[in-house]
């Protein structure tokens, strides 16, 4: 399934912002995006349409955008970014236990919007962007995300297998460092993305994964040219 | 909007005495207007009295003005206009109870009594007829008014109870004081609370209000400035307007988020945090978001840092680091490194956390500010730093702000540690 075949439904009172947001999703390339300007219509077009992504304002004029959430959910999983314009709503979002997918507060950039849109998308469709790199190339090593195998190139004298496979936790923190490559990632922020839930603790484990990781990528492990280390915050991939 | 939020006493110590400063204007005002009216209502009913009492004629003195004859009793021409004078009556009876003498005795009463008639009327009334009775040797004069004018009851207490009372008078008056004082302290607090809460709502509705007109400036100027057809000086300017909205957006949420930390309407959402993963959150961002020439940020947590955990709403905490970079880099000047220093450390169940940048330091205006000392409006340059002092002290903890010795500002916050925090760190 391609990313920009996804079906919006968009929900605001306001007919301008309603507008200005239609105009930036398709611009982005989001070609299917469907309006409706209160409950009642976006109820219609909810059953009508099928949406795959929801954005949906909290104040609507026959109703809060919050019961109407409640009432899709029971029925349907798809996904929910919310737009609001009180800081106030967040607290009661996040006391709610909603479950929503996002949440946007009023002003926002177009950049912001679009990107929030994308990851729900990505996340909760599994779908590949079109311009995501599968192979990651590391001087004189490539990374192959798809089977989380590293190969080398031929020339290399004291790397005599050519091709190493990497673990599922080095995968993992490879992975997220492609992600956000040239940007730190905290340790907190890789320990997630390997450990998930309940990851404190796992920092010295951390390193110690680095360390093997570095072995399979880095032609000389002990000077590491791809793989930094951001003292006391972190790691980079550059 | 509603629910206060705990933990926020230290925070609340200083409106709480502002309140009971009011509460105890109020508390006199009160206490003056009721002693006032005390005062009045006390001389009205002096005054009532003394111009509609009725008082008996002193049996004592008609026994004096009364002489006896042969004709019998004879009583002086002024005490008997003094009886015309007052409306009364009296008569004297003797020992077996007949009346031997009388004066304007009304024409239904007897000319004998029976000794419980005596009994009687000496408590209640003689035939409706209030009277008053004095003995004199072995007869007994009874001076009496006409009916309806006197109000007559006997009142008996026990000695134990006149007792009790003699006793607790005083600490009734006290406890009278007392729920005074706590009445108008709770009327003072519950207006005060009221137009708090008003502020805010109206400070939060006006904010909501401008959010989606600005929603659509911010955005139709990145329209514009993204627009490649566009000449260069107008994608300029739509720059300038993205940019001058994007410090809007600012200004509103700061604004929305002073009011309600300042009258502590606030929720605070907290939860068991790591301030370690906070920072380094926080530090990377902006890192991650410049250029590496111009801003260096030194984290330095040690293993018992590490393990620090706090109960804190972790926006709110995003906040504080944020907002002190911001400040750092803002007035860190634009040509030389910006270098930050933010330690952490854990030191008899309080976590310190420092904050020390290479920037010029605050000025003194600006740190007798942050000391809360000076109470006017927070200048725009500030009002970041203020947000970081009413958050940390929202969460019942306490900030010091001041100027290194070898140049830069410094910050330092104390915050209590969650309850049975310690991680357990052999886990690995």
């Amino acid at each position: 399934m391609n990313l920009y075949d996804c079906k919006i439904l968009l929900v605001d009172d306001e007919k301008a912002l309603r507008e200005m947001v239609c105009g930036f999703l398709r611009r982005a390339g989001f070609y299917d995006v469907t309006m409706a300007g209160n409950c009642k219509e976006a109820e219609r077009m909810f059953y009508e349409k099928e949406p795959q992504l929801i954005l949906l304002d909290v104040m609507l004029p026959d109703g809060d955008g919050f019961s109407l959430f409640k009432k899709w959910r029971q029925a349907s999983e798809v996904p929910v970014i919310f737009l609001s314009a009180r800081d106030e709503d967040e607290n009661r979002l996040r006391g709610l236990g909603l479950g929503a997918d996002d949440y946007i507060t009023k002003p926002f950039l177009p950049e912001e919007l679009i990107l929030r849109v994308t990851a729900v998308l990505k996340r909760v469709y599994r779908v590949k962007n079109v311009q995501e790199e599968e192979i990651i190339a590391l001087g004189k090593c490539r990374v192959d995300l798809g089977s989380g195998v590293v190969h080398w190139d031929s020339d290399i004298e004291d790397r005599t297998d050519g091709e190493v496979t990497l673990t599922a936790k080095e995968y993992a923190i490879l992975q997220k460092l492609a992600q956000e490559r040239g940007r730190i990632v905290t340790i907190d922020a890789l320990c997630d993305a390997v450990w998930q839930e309940e990851n404190y603790g796992y920092e010295n484990t951390l390193v110690v994964h680095i360390r093997r990781l570095r072995e399979k990528i880095e032609e000389d492990p002990s000077h590491p040219q791809y793989l930094l280390t951001v003292r006391g915050l972190g790691y980079r991939l550059v | 909007m509603s629910g206060f939020g705990r933990g926020q006493i230290n925070y609340n110590f200083r409106k709480a005495v502002r309140l009971f400063f009011y509460g105890a204007m109020a508390v006199f005002g009160v206490a003056a207007l009721t002693s006032i009216l005390n005062m009045m209502l006390l001389i009205s009913a002096l005054v009532v009295y003394v111009n509609t009492d009725v008082r008996y004629i002193d049996g004592g003195d008609i026994m004096e003005a009364l002489t006896l004859t042969e004709n019998g009793y004879v009583l002086s021409e002024e005490m008997a206009q003094e009886f015309e004078k007052e409306d009364q009556w009296a008569m004297l009876l003797d020992e077996d109870g007949r009346v031997i003498w009388s004066i304007r005795k009304p024409e239904e009463l007897k000319e004998e009594y029976s000794r419980s008639e005596i009994a009687r009327m000496s408590k209640w009334y003689l035939q409706g007829y209030p009277v008053r009775m004095r003995v004199w040797d072995d007869r007994i004069m009874v001076v009496g008014m006409q009916k309806d004018v006197m109000w007559k009851y006997t009142m008996e207490f026990s000695l134990p109870w006149m007792e009790f009372f003699k006793r607790t008078i005083l600490v009734f008056f006290f406890i009278n004081f007392v729920w005074i004082v706590v009445l108008a302290f709770a009327f003072a607090r519950r207006f005060t609370k009221n137009r708090e809460r008003a502020r805010i709502e109206w400070i939060a509705g006006i904010s909501h209000d401008i959010r989606t007109p600005l929603s659509m400036v911010m955005g139709y100027a990145d329209t514009l400035e993204q627009d490649e057809g566009l000449p260069e000086e107008t994608r300029q300017q739509a720059a300038v307007i993205r940019h001058q909205s994007v410090v809007m957006k600012d200004l509103i949420s700061d604004l929305n988020l002073t009011s309600q930390l300042e009258y502590s309407m606030q929720a605070l959402r907290k939860e068991k945090v790591r301030p370690a993963e906070i920072i380094r959150g926080v530090a990377v961002s902006f890192l991650n978001d410049s250029i590496p020439e111009l801003l260096e940020i030194d984290v330095e947590i040690d293993e018992k840092g590490e393990q620090t955990v706090v109960r804190a709403d972790r926006q709110l905490l995003v906040r504080v680091f944020r907002n002190l970079i911001n400040n750092s880099v803002k007035h860190g000047g634009q040509t030389e490194v910006v270098k930050i220093k933010i330690s952490l450390r854990q030191e008899k169940r309080k976590c310190y956390i420092r904050f020390q940048d290479n920037g010029m330091g605050y000025s003194e205006e600006v740190l007798r500010r942050l000391q809360g000392r000076k109470k006017e409006n927070a200048a725009e340059n500030i009002r970041g730093l203020e947000i970081v002092r009413k958050i940390i002290l929202a969460h019942g903890g306490k900030i010091w702000f001041g100027n290194c010795k070898e140049g830069g500002s410094y910050c330092v916050m104390k915050l209590r540690l969650a309850l049975g925090s310690v991680w357990n760190s052999d886990m690995f």
